[in-house]
């Protein structure tokens, strides 16, 4: 609305024109109120949203007192569940986090480089069988897979995954066990696949000519240039392996061997009489998922909706 | 896809592919073995369990000796199984989550959508739940949901109730205290895609409208929501699936159907055949096939309901 120039009193004087003043200061106040509302429901949301991390962290701080009430703030604050849930176990808490950052690790690895590679081709080479491949995957992606847990297990142990000989050995085949059933994402495969298509042929076909090998061409031109999307997948696998736990808990003979997701519930079993500790566990084991989502989130929204488009 | 497999001319390989990308046995070779760990994982963890765990459904196995086929005694056995039954319709009912948790999202993401300042925040903060795991979220909301805990003082306060006993502890409530976690924690998912959906409806449409003289609920009805109409689809499906396959926030919160088997589902019932200590896959799996047939007529019933997602329709 561009504002008039008119003088003063023609303004008055002008029934048309004062009733338009007024009509505006109306509609700005409508949208004030309007904005005021909207801001009250997003407060609201929040709060439910956020107050039950936020209670955690309280009652984890707190050392003693009445432990389940609502509460805004703690009655004092000391670190004493932190070492409770530390030393106090008898699975070692640093244990569980060693593991889990083993399992994100190997996780991200396998699942980033089996896809980067599977997907070169798919996008970007023509070969007998290409279109039957891709087209097969689509259709394993919708097929049903409840029994997943269960045959996985099966397989899990006909492939002597979780045999015992020595204890370096055992540890590295039951990371492996943890990690393998996740390693070949289709998700990943077809969010590596769009952004190949993306990069422009020229480059490809110049390295060809130049007498460039496939691998080199993808890990000089392909690999730079999808490493936004990589960063995405990778985020996005990180934050799934940190958070399962079903699997591993089912599987894994070894309580020593548990990620920490599932390691807190084994805690919140033996450790019932103290549940503050668990809380303490709960609180470990939220942070880093809540600074790797926080620094990431543009990559991890972007992976989200490709994941969903593709 | 650019090629339809069809034979092309020499002229047209060089456009699609260049000089290297001529089908040759060495570099058919070299895609395969660029695809080979990712397709031996894909097989055996993917592929393997869909045809395994069918043939499994109409066998005795428990992993020690040979599978041994029993043809349809595993489904005798489940319809003849009273807590089947009740899994299966507590998986039903958990369907009731998906048109709350699709109605909220829609007006959570309208209400994200508005360019009002520190938009950022609200966005970031609803989904923190989201990438947070179901066994440190059924956690914290098992202590919230204590005797004496924040979810009663808020609901006592609010006089929507009488007596301060836990929600869990009770069959006829527990299944909705799970329901509203799954819910919780699912808006902000939910949300950001719909947002997705939102920013790709047309402005102009709705400024044409809205200067043409229709009113607010008029463009929502009539231009936004169509407009949602293959988001609602993809959306709703996911939680539908998902929703008939509940079983994690179940086996954190309410281990074993507590209390009094009332949050007992199918899928926990295949579980606990497995793995609850009689290691009877057999009958798991057929639990399983159960699932995943009633999880597809589910998916079909989505697809009526919102027209086969098409925003014309």
């Amino acid at each position: 609305m561009p504002e008039t120039t008119l003088p003063q009193t023609t303004l008055v004087s002008d029934p048309h024109a004062q009733l338009a003043a007024q009509l505006k200061v109306q509609r700005q106040r409508r949208e004030r109120l309007r904005n005021a509302a909207a801001y009250a429901v997003l407060i609201l949301i929040a709060l439910i949203m956020l107050y039950p991390f936020y209670w955690t962290l309280v009652t984890s701080l707190e050392p003693t007192g009445n432990i389940y009430e609502a509460k805004i703030l703690p009655t004092a604050v000391s670190l004493r569940n932190y070492a409770e849930v530390f030393s106090g176990t008898t699975v070692p808490f640093w244990r569980l986090i060693l593991n889990s950052v083993i399992i994100c690790i190997l996780g991200v690895t396998f699942t980033t480089t089996l896809a980067t590679l599977a997907a070169y081709p798919l996008a970007r080479m023509r070969f007998p069988g290409r279109d039957l491949i891709f087209y097969s995957i689509l259709i394993l992606m919708v097929l049903p897979n409840e029994a997943g847990l269960i045959v996985n297990y099966i397989t899990t142990i006909k492939l002597g995954l979780l045999a015992q000989t020595s204890p370096l050995a055992d540890a590295a085949r039951q990371y492996l066990a943890v990690v393998l059933p996740g390693a070949a994402s289709i998700v990943g495969l077809f969010l590596l696949r769009q952004a190949y298509l993306g990069i422009p042929q020229e480059l490809i076909e110049a390295a060809r000519i130049d007498g460039a090998r496939e691998l080199t061409i993808w890990r000089r031109i392909m690999l730079p240039l999808a490493t936004p999307t990589i960063a995405a997948f990778a985020i996005l696998e990180f934050v799934a392996y940190w958070n399962s736990f079903l699997w591993a808990r089912v599987m894994l003979p070894d309580k020593n061997m548990l990620p920490l997701s599932a390691g807190l519930l084994e805690l919140s079993g033996t450790f019932s009489t103290n549940s503050r500790a668990v809380m303490a566990g709960a609180v470990i084991t939220i942070i880093p998922i809540l600074i790797v989502f926080l620094l990431g989130q543009k990559y991890f929204m972007k992976g989200l909706e490709g994941a969903v488009k593709g | 896809m650019t090629t339809k497999g069809r034979r092309v001319s020499r002229r047209e390989q060089h456009r699609i592919g260049g000089t290297g990308a001529s089908v040759t046995v060495r570099n058919t070779l070299i895609a395969y073995a660029f695809m080979l760990p990712f397709l031996i994982l894909l097989v055996v963890y993917h592929t393997w369990p869909v045809i395994f765990g069918s043939y499994l459904a109409f066998t005795k196995y428990n992993i020690i000796s040979p599978p041994q086929w029993v043809g349809l005694d595993n489904f005798r056995e489940l319809f003849a199984d009273e807590q089947f039954w009740s899994g299966l319709r507590n998986s039903l009912k958990y369907v009731l989550v998906v048109p709350v948790i699709q109605v909220i999202s829609i007006l959570v993401a309208l209400l994200v959508n508005r360019p009002l300042r520190g938009i950022g925040f609200f966005r970031t903060a609803y989904y923190v739940p989201v990438v947070t795991s179901f066994a440190v979220v059924g956690l914290i909301w098992s202590w919230l949901y204590k005797q004496g805990g924040a979810v009663n003082s808020v609901l006592i306060g609010l006089g929507l109730m009488r007596g301060d006993h836990s929600l869990l502890d009770n069959p006829a409530t527990a299944l909705f205290a799970v329901m509203f976690v799954t819910l919780w924690k699912g808006i902000g998912y939910y949300m950001v895609l719909y947002l997705a959906g939102l920013q790709g409806i047309s402005r102009e449409l709705e400024e044409a409208a809205t200067i043409d003289g229709a009113t607010r609920s008029q463009v929502f009805w009539n231009i936004t929501l169509p407009g949602l109409r293959p988001t609602i689809l993809v959306c709703s499906l996911l939680s539908t699936i998902s929703a008939i396959k509940v079983f994690e926030e179940l086996y954190v919160m309410t281990p074993n159907g507590y209390p009094a088997g009332s949050t007992y589902s199918a899928l926990m019932y295949s579980f606990s055949k497995a793995f609850g200590g009689d290691f009877n896959f057999g009958l798991a799996a057929a639990a399983s096939m159960v699932v995943a047939v009633v999880s597809i007529l589910f998916g079909l019933i989505n697809f009526r309901l919102t027209k086969g997602g098409r925003s014309d329709a």
